[in-house]
């Protein structure tokens, strides 16, 4: 049998653009996640509020009697905050492992040894939360606008509340970066995708607790900076303008959301590296 | 040589001992002692600005007392955070860390039987976490009562220890069961606690006896805060059972549930990924 030659052969394939490999790791991650089938049953989850929401509008255009069910703005500002549920779980189950299953099994310094820089890295698998959170977010609220616009057979309330259109998009936007870059850095502190997991709970948990715990002994609700949750929902109103919940500046509400996407910017920065100096 | 095979209490022992120093001193502590250290700042800082009497403890021109304080912790932070979490994170820990480190196959290989490694695992995660958390309630409770107060509070300090080390005992076990059973503990254990107990115990009817949180917070001595619509709804719907029927039920919990989660570590047929 002949043996071939194993020795060094020019790599004869095309060359991906720079800047452009963070797509590979998006691409494999969406398809790596799509076919858990337990996944698939939690997203059917997260899209029933809006088919619930979907039926009310549906009733509310078709029916006099029940025109007190018609959306208002405030009905997109509910729809994102209970879909809150779902992005925590969503970011659990499919963030915990992102970087902290790479680093238990070193391929971290598998991916870097490619022509991969490290912010494309991040970027591909941030793309991952990304894509999938925005889709239990963003996505369905815009659907249910169109859906009302379908049902209503006008434009007549699009027309009256433009603002919705940027308003659902940022929002989403806030709750997304949030959630995914908390994630991805709380991922790349362990090698154990369980124990990120719980750190992740712990932390919207543990800060809504010590907020509660903090507004129920003092009275007031200027401690919600505490909260990612809370700042968020302050933040949610603002946007949608309404009234705030709690008696926090939005500049502070701001701020915080800032100091947690930076904080968790700079702990990426330091956590993902290709060589890890071991003492 | 060929030892003597240990009897399944001695073989749960001899885990208990193993798994005791390897909880206590893992990265895991950390986590726990964060996750307790909150509640003694908190009480720090409410200790400081009452020492230095400033309106932080006046609700509505009312002063809130150290014991009422010390409920609010116990109900917001002890009851309703850190024991389901604790439970959750080690609960599921138990079997699924083994599995995850591919050590379990170590584990099966001693001559003990199966489901006493769960026990002595469990065993160890109750002793852990007992040696934290009720220490910190007691820091809490000293730091936010005058010493005048003690005498006539301390039984209620007493009752928040017992039912604290109680749901951290039924909600191992249940945790330890999900653990065993599932493939991703996690994700089903905090649907649980934050998902299904949460809504549960805001619906009307028989709904909220299907959860531990119903039988543990009928022991609670101190009333209930209502600090949003979901603690509006569980006011609204709160029915206590009496003492005695919640304790029988949260022992019924924790034998079910250390039962199943031992049979199931008994029976199944662990595969590692390779």
């Amino acid at each position: 049998m002949p043996i071939h030659d194993q020795g060094y052969r020019r790599y004869l394939g095309s060359r991906g653009a720079i800047g452009k490999s963070w797509q590979v790791i998006t691409r494999a991650g969406i398809r790596t996640v799509l076919s858990k089938r337990s996944f698939i049953a939690l997203m059917l989850l997260a899209w029933s509020p809006f088919v619930v929401r979907a039926v009310q509008v549906y009733v509310a255009s078709n029916f006099q009697q029940a025109s007190f069910l018609a959306p208002k703005a405030e009905t997109f500002r509910e729809f994102l905050g209970q879909q809150g549920l779902f992005v925590f779980f969503v970011t659990i189950y499919i963030g915990a492992g992102l970087i902290a299953n790479d680093r238990r099994a070193n391929a971290l310094q598998v991916y870097l040894s490619k022509p991969l820089t490290r912010a494309e890295y991040v970027a591909g698998k941030l793309a991952i939360l990304f894509f999938f959170l925005v889709s239990v977010t963003w996505l369905p609220a815009i659907m249910l606008l169109l859906v009302q616009i379908m049902f209503a057979g006008s434009l007549g309330f699009l027309r009256q509340n433009i603002f919705l259109i940027p308003a659902i998009t940022l929002f989403s936007l806030l709750q997304v970066l949030v959630a995914s870059m908390t994630m991805l850095a709380l991922s790349s502190m362990s090698k154990s995708s369980r124990f990120v997991g719980v750190m992740y709970a712990g932390l919207i948990f543990f800060t809504a607790a010590m907020f509660q715990a903090l507004r129920g002994i003092t009275g007031r609700s200027s401690f919600a900076w505490l909260s990612p949750t809370d700042t968020l929902e302050q933040l949610g109103n603002y946007v949608f303008r309404l009234d705030p919940v709690y008696d926090l500046h939005p500049a502070v509400a701001v701020l915080t959301v800032v100091t947690l996407v930076a904080g968790s910017a700079w702990i990426l920065e330091r956590r993902v590296r290709g060589i890890e100096v071991v003492q | 040589m060929i030892g003597r095979t240990l009897s399944f209490w001695g073989a749960s022992r001899r885990v208990f001992d193993l798994s005791l120093g390897e909880m206590l001193w893992s990265r895991r502590t950390i986590f726990m002692a964060l996750v307790v250290g909150g509640p003694v700042v908190l009480a720090l800082v409410v200790r400081i600005l009452e020492t230095f009497g400033m309106p932080a403890l006046r609700v509505n021109g009312q002063r809130i007392g150290g014991m009422g304080v010390f409920g609010i912790v116990i109900w917001m932070l002890f009851l309703r955070f850190v024991i389901p979490i604790l439970g959750v994170f080690y609960g599921t820990a138990l079997m699924a860390d083994e599995v995850e480190d591919k050590t379990i196959t170590y584990l099966f290989t001693r001559p003990v039987p199966r489901g006493a490694v769960l026990i002595g695992k469990y065993l160890a995660y109750l002793a852990c976490t007992s040696l934290v958390v009720l220490p910190s309630v007691m820091l809490v409770y000293f730091l936010l009562i005058r010493l005048n107060e003690v005498p006539g509070t301390f039984m209620q300090l007493l009752t928040d220890m017992g039912l604290l080390f109680l749901g951290l005992a039924v909600y191992g076990a249940f945790f330890a069961f999900i653990g065993a059973f599932f493939k991703r503990p996690l994700v089903i254990g905090l649907v649980f606690v934050m998902g299904w107990e949460q809504t549960a115990m805001a619906l009307p009817g028989y709904m909220k006896r299907f959860t531990v949180a119903y039988y543990l917070q009928a022991l609670v001595p101190h009333s209930m805060p209502s600090d949003g619509v979901v603690s509006i709804l569980q006011g609204m719907f709160r029915d206590t059972p009496p003492v005695a029927v919640s304790l029988t039920w949260l022992a019924v919990y924790l034998v079910v549930f250390l039962f199943l989660a031992a049979r199931t570590v008994d029976r199944k047929e662990y595969i590692l990924e390779q």
